[in-house]
């Protein structure tokens, strides 16, 4: 008996993600049931619910994530540990000024692709970040207009598969998203019909990852900046690229408040420290800002699917896309590969990765590539 | 004083069910059928907190001499009256013996135990089963669904009256309760009592 | 017109022990009564209310014990006869007046009437109020049975107007809420005009000022009182023998507990062996009458609830008259015969009669015993006590539930006494933490708030009810404000004082006896002591739940949140439904990944049942009250509300 309470499915969830502080608030437990919801950045379990694994433990990117499964079902190709996952090719990319209106953060590449693909129908909506003062908030969009007030950068973890699932449940068959790495991951699980449901369709028409280092815990941040500015007059969020350092908050009225990033890194869940991707590795395709050119973005097409949009965003004027100069490819796969070996460590040295008692599998991983990554 | 026409001196009788079944009210009109005829009744009961979903017994001492006490002495109960039907099983766990007769209503109230699936409510076919193991008889009665009939589910402790009345057990019958009834209640209220406490009797004898 | 104030003299009732203590104070000619509501003494000033107008009383619900104690007192200072009703709590909060009062002494007849709750059957203590007799020394009377009841009800009035002292009459739930036939005597019609005065020597009883000083003297003349007292009750009618002239064994009771001996006695058949006294004034008790009835025999027991008063007392007289009634046995509390938790009944006393005189007692045999707690144990699952259909209660816990787990910090509930107290357990989704007498879940939380300098980073939340509000929250609620305690105060305000019967309070516009009264507003209230104010309707649960986090992020101080909506069993809701519910079966998800039955498992309103064999929910129309919340707790939206035309 008493096994079988500790199997609930909710249960691994809240001892081994929440209560261990490995939750990073993507939402993908949330608005399935009443058990769970997400207040201000962080995921709470309200009841507890009886039922051996849900889908709250099988979406969960904390919980028992199969690499080696994941790029298999993804890529069709087996897990090799490379620095930025699978990969078609990487670009940089930048978008133009068709779409009016627009005032994207850095080179813009998401909000034209997100903006494009919604006009053009390779998607039926998109779950995007919006933003209450300081706090992210995911939003369902319905029309390529409302990409545009989305488009500014968050540093803060948001519920962003929380609105994924309401759109599975009002019916959505073809949706887009953008996301962290750990939220792609979630949508990743997702994708693998992880429960063996008969009737399953993949909900996602295209995922957008972005890069990631870290994000800042809500909770923390709030009384932070609270003493500092006025959070309901934020215009922008920004961390300019090396070797800067700080955290930048544009108020509405013109004021600018720098705040130094090691005083930020205190802020950071712990969550993060596990984390093994940079790049959103089980994304259609990546962006991120493009190390010493603020204007432009690093793309990383993973997939058929990604390949077609971006070269049809290119054609119909969208985005410019160019090659990649071989130097600053090189320092976003050591970048990226620092990442993924510092947060393997950390999890291996816990004991977190391919543990063979199943309360305590965040990873898995073949031995011989994990022994590869971490020597 | 009454001719005693008890079969025991005194003659206990339990009524019980869950808070908000008229449990208090149907004791009240039972024992005041009682006293019009002279008898000596004690009523004891539990209600204040209890009437929050919880078990409520009423304790009925009848006798033609004295006043006894508001508590029935273990294993003492002459008939047991009860208005949901698990009640009737945790009454004769303490008052019941080979002698005791059980009257109830077929009507389940689940606890919340029941309902949040912690605990199982036995069928009414296992209730009836161990009702009769532990008593000299038991009859049973679909008292709530006869009183929606007559349009308040509240009616079926009036039932219960009726077929206790029926049992021919206690010195009691229709027109003790009409005077009973017409004293204590509001006059439009008068005729529908009767009615249910007509039909616990004719449920009984059939 | 109540049969309370039928005029016939010998006319016979069947009467609650509550009711013949009213027709006692209705016989003796009460003119004021008042009290706070509390299991099992309402039916007292309840009853009083409604012969009012009939008899010229004057009847109120006070704000608390306290407050009804001194109004009762200024009717006996005006020379009229007067009563005052409460719970054992009650006395707690009354006794400091009590001393004074005691000090002071009474003029008009003033009975105080104390009902206590041994076993807790609707208390969340068992506690004692006879104690407060001896620790004021004032005069005791415990009635042994119904008619003793009203008798001694009126009695008490008698004595004292002669003591000039307060009388106490201790009633417990099995005499207050339990009913017999009993016999009316006559009702006076004399009419008393008050009059305070006070122009009078200082010293004089009936024309001096009403003080406690000088205190030596003045507690002399209290005490000259608890003798006089002894001495009448050396030949009070309310104290009887019965049995042997010299039984083996005397046993020495008081109140209900007489009947359970009775009982007993009558069941073992020993009525030839064992001789009865019992003793209806118990403090302080008569020496001579003691000493007469303890020579009877060598062994005694005493039987009572809860604590060894009488034991400790007859003890103490025993030993000052052992020369002349050489020593005794004593069995009861303190020997472990009686147990000295819970309420008593028949059966405990049989088994320490037959301990004591070694015989054996087998009420029904070992085979059916066994088979029927069995039976009980397998066949009837426990029937917790629960939020009533449509109580506002449970959607008020659930969204403070919800609340404090989204904030994640650990917060807590401190509570009081009210239906609420059940949010300990789950209908409340066990929400409450701490849980002690009237208002103390704000002082607690007062307390809590400023323990922030020792690291305490908890969220604290206190909960009260409406009445509660004005009985005991108000002082704490300025010392949290005052004090600058960073707390939520929530008021579950249901328009009455719900777990007792529906009492009126200052928050409304009535009063007891129906009079249009101006009603205390508590949102004014609070805004005025200096906390921030906001009202919501505990049926909008997104709502509530979204001001309480707003509340509880607010770190400036106190927050009063009132959440209103009247009780599902109040006159204005009671057998209405707002709404037709039902379930539509094709689309709840009973057990699946998604609901895992949320409405039944964990809403849990007795309204709604689980199909075991279609796996669904289902609504219970007979118990469902309509109320509609479960419609928006239900996340596949398969529980329908149709609004009641």
């Amino acid at each position: 008996m008493e096994e079988k309470v500790l199997n609930r499915g909710q249960q691994k969830v809240r001892s081994n993600v929440l209560d261990a502080g490995l939750c990073t608030g993507c939402g993908a437990c949330i608005n399935l049931c009443p058990y769970y919801q997400s207040y201000r950045g962080k995921t709470a379990v309200l009841f507890p619910c009886t039922i051996d694994e849900g889908r709250c433990f099988a979406y969960c990117p904390k919980i028992e994530v199969d690499l080696e499964e994941l790029s298999q079902r993804l890529f069709g190709k087996p897990y090799d540990g490379s620095p930025l996952g699978s990969c078609q090719s990487v670009l940089m990319s930048k978008a133009t000024d068709i779409i009016k209106g627009s005032k994207p953060q850095a080179g813009g590449t998401v909000s034209a692709l997100m903006y494009y693909a919604l006009k053009k129908g390779f998607i039926d909506g998109a779950v995007l970040m919006d933003r209450q003062g300081l706090l992210p908030v995911p939003h369902f969009v319905g029309d390529a207009n409302d990409v545009l007030a989305c488009s500014q950068s968050k540093y803060t973890a948001a519920p962003a598969l929380a609105e994924v699932n309401q759109a599975v449940k009002d019916g959505y068959k073809n949706i887009g998203m953008v996301g962290t790495p750990c939220q792609v991951l979630s949508a990743a699980k997702m994708r693998m019909n992880p429960l063996m449901k008969e009737d399953f369709i993949d909900p996602f028409g295209l995922i957008i990852g972005l890069f990631c280092t870290w994000a800042i815990d809500y909770r923390l941040f709030e009384p932070f900046v609270i003493k500092k500015i006025d959070i309901d007059q934020i215009e922008k969020i920004d961390i300019p690229p090396p070797p800067a350092e700080i955290l930048q908050i544009f108020g509405k009225n013109g004021e600018k408040l720098e705040i130094p990033l090691s005083e930020i890194r205190e802020l950071v869940p712990k969550g993060c420290s596990y984390c093994v991707d940079m790049t959103s590795e089980f994304s259609d395709l990546s962006v991120g800002v493009m190390e010493g050119r603020p204007d432009m973005n690093t793309l990383i097409i993973r997939t058929d699917r990604a390949r077609r949009l971006v070269y049809g965003a290119q054609e119909e004027g969208y985005l410019q896309v160019s090659e990649m100069p071989e130097e600053n490819l090189e320092h976003l796969m050591w970048a990226a590969g620092n990442k993924k070996r510092k947060g393997l460590i950390k999890a291996c040295d816990e004991g977190l990765i391919n543990a063979t008692e199943e309360t305590n599998s965040y990873l898995k991983i073949r031995q011989d590539i994990l022994n590869k990554l971490i020597a | 004083m009454a001719s005693n026409q008890l079969v025991k001196d005194p003659f206990n009788v339990i009524i019980t069910g869950v808070g908000g079944q008229g449990n208090v009210m149907a004791s009240r009109i039972l024992s005041n059928m009682l006293v019009q005829k002279g008898y000596f009744v004690t009523i004891g009961e539990t209600f204040g907190a209890s009437q929050r979903g919880g078990s409520v017994m009423s304790h009925i001492r009848i006798s033609s001499h004295s006043t006894w006490s508001p508590q029935v002495p273990k294993g003492r109960a002459h008939i047991v009256v009860t208005l949901e039907p698990i009640e009737a099983i945790r009454v004769l766990a303490n008052y019941g013996n080979e002698e005791v007769k059980v009257l109830t209503n077929t009507r389940p109230i689940y606890p919340a135990g029941v309902i949040a699936g912690e605990s199982a409510y036995p069928a009414i076919e296992e209730i009836e089963a161990t009702l009769k193991k532990l008593s000299h008889g038991v009859w049973l009665i679909d008292a709530t669904e006869e009183a929606v009939k007559l349009g308040n589910p509240i009616l079926g402790n009036i039932i219960m009256i009726g077929a206790l009345s029926a049992l021919g057990d206690l010195p009691v019958n229709r027109d003790d309760f009409n005077a009973v009834i017409r004293r204590t209640l509001p006059g439009d209220k008068v005729a529908d009592n009767l009615k249910a406490f007509d039909m616990g009797a004719a449920l009984l004898k059939n | 017109m109540s049969h309370l104030t039928d005029t016939k003299k010998d006319a016979s009732y069947l009467v609650m022990g509550n009711e013949a203590i009213v027709r006692g104070a209705i016989e003796a000619g009460v003119n004021v009564a008042s009290g706070y509501p509390g299991t099992p003494s309402s039916e007292i000033i309840e009853s009083l209310s409604r012969v009012a107008s009939e008899r010229n009383l004057y009847v109120e619900w006070s704000v608390n014990e306290k407050v009804a104690l001194e109004v009762a007192a200024a009717a006996s200072f005006a020379q009229l006869r007067s009563l005052c009703a409460m719970k054992q709590n009650g006395v707690n909060v009354a006794s400091d007046f009590l001393l004074h009062l005691v000090g002071s002494g009474t003029r008009g007849g003033f009975v105080l009437v104390t009902c206590d709750d041994p076993g807790a059957l609707s208390s969340v203590n068992e506690g004692e109020s006879r104690y407060f007799s001896r620790l004021m020394e004032i005069p005791l009377l415990e009635p042994g049975n119904f008619q003793e009841a009203k008798d001694m009800t009126k009695w008490a009035f008698e004595l004292s107007e002669e003591l000039k002292q307060i009388v106490v009459v201790r009633s417990v739930t099995r005499m207050s809420h339990a009913s017999g036939n009993i016999r009316y005597g006559e009702l006076p019609d004399i009419e008393r005009k008050a009059e305070f005065k006070y122009s009078g020597f200082i010293f004089d009883p009936e024309e001096g000022v009403v003080i406690s000083a000088p205190v030596d003297w003045k507690h002399q003349q209290q005490q000259a009182k608890v003798k006089r007292a002894m001495e009448i009750f050396e030949n009070c009618p309310f104290n009887t023998y019965e049995g042997p002239d010299k039984p083996e064994l005397l046993l020495i009771t008081s109140s209900a507990c007489y009947l359970y001996s009775k009982e007993a006695v009558n069941v073992l058949g020993i009525e030839d062996r064992v001789g009865i006294l019992k003793l209806g004034t118990t403090w302080p008790l008569p020496p001579k009458l003691l000493a007469k009835n303890l020579s009877r025999t060598q062994k005694i027991m005493i039987v009572e609830e809860v604590l060894p008063f009488l034991e400790e007392n007859v003890k103490i007289l025993a030993a000052e008259m052992a020369a002349e009634i050489g020593v005794k046995t004593f069995y009861g509390k303190k020997d472990g015969t009686i147990p000295m938790t819970n309420e008593l009944n028949p059966d405990l006393v049989i088994s320490g009669l037959s301990k004591i005189l070694g015989m054996e007692y087998v009420p029904v045999s070992a085979e059916y015993d066994q088979l029927a707690k069995l039976s009980a144990f397998v066949g009837a699952p426990a029937r917790d006590q629960v939020f009533c259909p449509g109580c506002p209660h449970r959607a008020s816990f659930l969204s403070i539930h919800n609340a404090l787990e989204l904030d994640g910090r650990k917060g807590f509930v401190c509570g009081d006494i009210g239906c609420y107290s059940m949010a300990v357990r789950p209908t409340g989704f066990e929400t409450l933490k701490t849980l002690h007498s009237m208002g103390s879940g704000m002082g607690v939380a007062s307390g809590f708030g400023k323990l922030g300098q020792f690291g305490m980073d908890q969220p604290i939340l206190a909960v009260c009810g409406d009445s509660t509000f004005y009985h005991a929250v108000i002082p704490a609620l300025v010392n949290a404000v005052h004090n600058k305690a960073n707390i939520t105060l929530v008021v579950l305000d249901n328009s009455g004082t719900a777990m007792t019967g529906f009492q009126p309070h200052p928050g409304l516009d009535y009063n007891v006896m129906g009079d249009e009264v101006p009603c205390i507003d508590v949102a004014k209230i609070c805004s005025a002591i200096g906390a921030r104010v906001e009202i919501t309707d505990p049926f909008d649960l997104k709502g509530t739940r979204e001001m309480l986090n707003n509340l509880i992020e607010d770190s400036n101080g106190v927050k009063v949140l009132i959440m209103r909506k009247a009780c599902a069993l109040s006159p204005q809701r009671k057998n209405k439904k707002d709404f037709e519910m039902r379930v539509d079966e094709t689309i709840c998800l009973g057990e699946e990944c998604g609901c895992n039955r949320f409405c039944t498992r964990i809403f849990r309103c007795p309204g709604l049942v689980w199909n075991e064999k279609k796996k669904k929910a289902e609504i219970d129309q007979v118990i469902c009250a309509g109320c509609g919340v479960c419609a928006d707790i239900c996340p596949q939206h398969a529980i329908v509300k149709e609004e009641v035309a």
